[in-house]
């Protein structure tokens, strides 16, 4: 079972993303995230969070969600916004199999916005 | 300095236009750890060239709970006296993250200029056309020639240009918790931004301890007063403001939190379109995003309903003005209609009455049991660079905690005596 989003719940406080960083290089980063705050549209107080997997990009947008194949998603700009280093070029998540308590960034979220049924 | 740091000073000399980079010694983090401990001790080290010295907290942009926050240190035009302004948001980490821990901003520049601190390089740039723009035109200036929409900006708008002392140093497009007047010290150095870009990575000495010791913060934190809860309306409610909630509902968006940190005190008043509809706005300036409380309730103090008070904090921002120092000014000369409110923001000044000590009250004396631990919790959130807000909202951040975390995250032997003479050094 992959990492579900409430956008609705989101605060863009990043704790997802920054944990996701800690997963993927033992150390405090955040271009190695799979999950990803897009926050560029914050004068309109837009935003949302976009995910990884293996074979799609989750795109937690406010008015609901979007999944692409990642196909699909190769033919626009990657399901989100500008950021250091696009989505397509990150590593899918992997729900932090090394980890006996699972995925960190549902460990760190402050709302309970990431979340596994 | 090793870890949980870029391990890099830059010393900007505006009068030179030259740039020195200095490592961080770590003999310096373990007496002063960070933050408003190095700041001040920069500041004191460069005073002769009048300097304002940004930096991150020690813990700033690490799992630790409210790890929000760069702090700017530097002599205020409205107190004379040296200050330490909060920048939360995603300020805190940008910075961490930039490449550097801290920078020197010293001298005065021949003619108008930015700054472009990222990947560890610090530039200094001509300001162009920058120089004079409102906030807003200016921060999607630079992100357009800087190619990046995620630089964060510190900036000074036209307010500051002309020498209100009012002219806050701004984040974004949006108010800083800047009581001091330090946008219009920035623009006296002929500075109109610091753009800043954080891609850095920061080692941890004990990684797994360290992360074990911040969900246990977390679900600490989660467990409190203020766990599950969230917005303006509740602290408003908290800082006794009557029927604030309500007062706010019918322009009230969304909230969102500072990097990290559990509460979300940022809100969105919705100004034009549905506050309620979560579409894409199609205005591109719907609205405006408040995260000064004490500027709210101030504004609705003088009998201003939520649409005025957000049409005031918007053009506030544009400016570049501290809207509660806008507030208390407005109430002193007895300017309470909101169209007389936004005609003195053109030539608006100080000074503005009791304000004083080296911590912004942007962060409100009413979150704590009185002035004496308020300030305290100040100079420990200014230390490790954590949400000043939240601090005041979650004893379970204790002293103990946030000192073994700074010490499992460094290697270095900081302490409960360590962080007593920094605080002592710094809040007096």
């Amino acid at each position: 079972m992959g990492i579900k989003i409430d956008p609705l719940k989101c605060i863009a406080c990043m704790a997802c993303e920054l944990a996701c960083g800690y997963h993927r290089d033992d150390a405090f980063a955040l271009l190695s995230s799979c999950v990803v705050v897009y926050r560029t549209r914050e004068r309109k107080d837009y935003f949302g969070v976009v995910l990884k997997e293996e074979d799609s990009l989750v795109i937690a947008r406010p008015e609901g969600l979007e999944v692409k194949k990642i196909g699909a998603a190769e033919e626009d700009s990657g399901g989100g916004d500008a950021s250091a280093k696009p989505m397509l070029l990150r590593e899918a998540c992997d729900l932090c199999e090394d980890r006996d308590d699972g995925p960190l960034c549902i460990q760190v979220c402050p709302v309970e916005a990431v979340y596994q049924d | 300095m090793e870890y949980l740091s870029s391990d890099k000073i830059a010393v900007i000399d505006l009068a030179a236009g030259e740039v020195e980079e200095l490592e961080l010694d770590e003999e310096l983090v373990a007496q002063r750890i960070g933050g408003a401990g190095i700041t001040s001790h920069l500041y004191a080290q460069y005073q002769d060239e009048d300097p304002i010295v940004l930096g991150a907290g020690l813990l700033t942009g690490t799992l630790v709970p409210a790890s929000s926050l760069a702090v700017a240190t530097g002599k205020s035009p409205l107190t004379g006296t040296l200050v330490h302004a909060p920048l939360t948001q995603y300020a805190g980490q940008e910075l961490k993250y930039s490449g550097f821990d801290y920078i020197v901003i010293k001298g005065t520049a021949p003619e108008p200029v930015f700054l472009w601190i990222h990947d560890g390089i610090a530039d200094i740039e001509p300001a162009g056309e920058l120089w004079g723009a409102e906030v807003w035109q200016a921060v999607s200036q630079v992100r357009a020639q800087m190619g990046d929409e995620l630089i964060q900006v510190l900036g000074a708008g036209p307010a500051a240009e002309r020498g209100s002392d009012l002219g806050q140093l701004m984040i974004n497009e949006w108010a800083s918790g800047d009581r001091f007047g330090l946008g219009r010290a920035l623009a006296a150095k002929k500075v109109k931004l610091i753009a800043v870009r954080g891609m850095g990575l920061l080692e941890i000495a004990e990684e797994e301890d360290f992360l074990a010791g911040c969900l246990e913060l977390l679900k600490a934190v989660k467990a409190g007063a203020w766990g599950g809860r969230q917005g303006l309306g509740e602290l408003g409610a908290a800082l006794g403001y009557d029927d604030f909630a309500a007062w706010l509902e019918p322009k009230l968006h969304r909230h969102h939190a500072a990097f990290n940190t559990p509460f979300a005190y940022l809100g969105f008043l919705m100004l034009e379109g549905d506050p309620k509809a979560m579409n894409e706005p199609q205005a591109d300036e719907p609205g405006v995003l408040v995260g000064d409380p004490g500027a709210l309730g101030a504004l609705k103090a003088l009998g201003l309903n939520v649409e005025e008070a957000g049409d005031i904090l918007k053009a506030c921002a544009k400016a570049g003005l501290d809207a509660a120092g806008v507030a208390k000014v407005c109430q002193g000369r007895g300017i309470t209609a909101a169209a007389d409110i936004l005609a003195a923001l053109e030539d608006i000044s100080g000074p503005v009455e009791g304000l004083s000590g080296p911590f912004s009250t942007w962060a409100p004396l009413g979150l704590a049991p009185d002035e004496a631990s308020w300030r305290r919790r100040m100079a420990v959130a200014h230390v490790f660079g954590l949400d000043p807000i939240f601090m005041l909202m979650a004893p379970e951040l204790s002293e103990d905690k946030l000192v073994e975390l700074a010490a499992l995250g460094t290697e270095l032997e900081i302490t409960t005596d360590t962080l007593e003479a920094v605080v002592e050094a710094i809040a007096g």
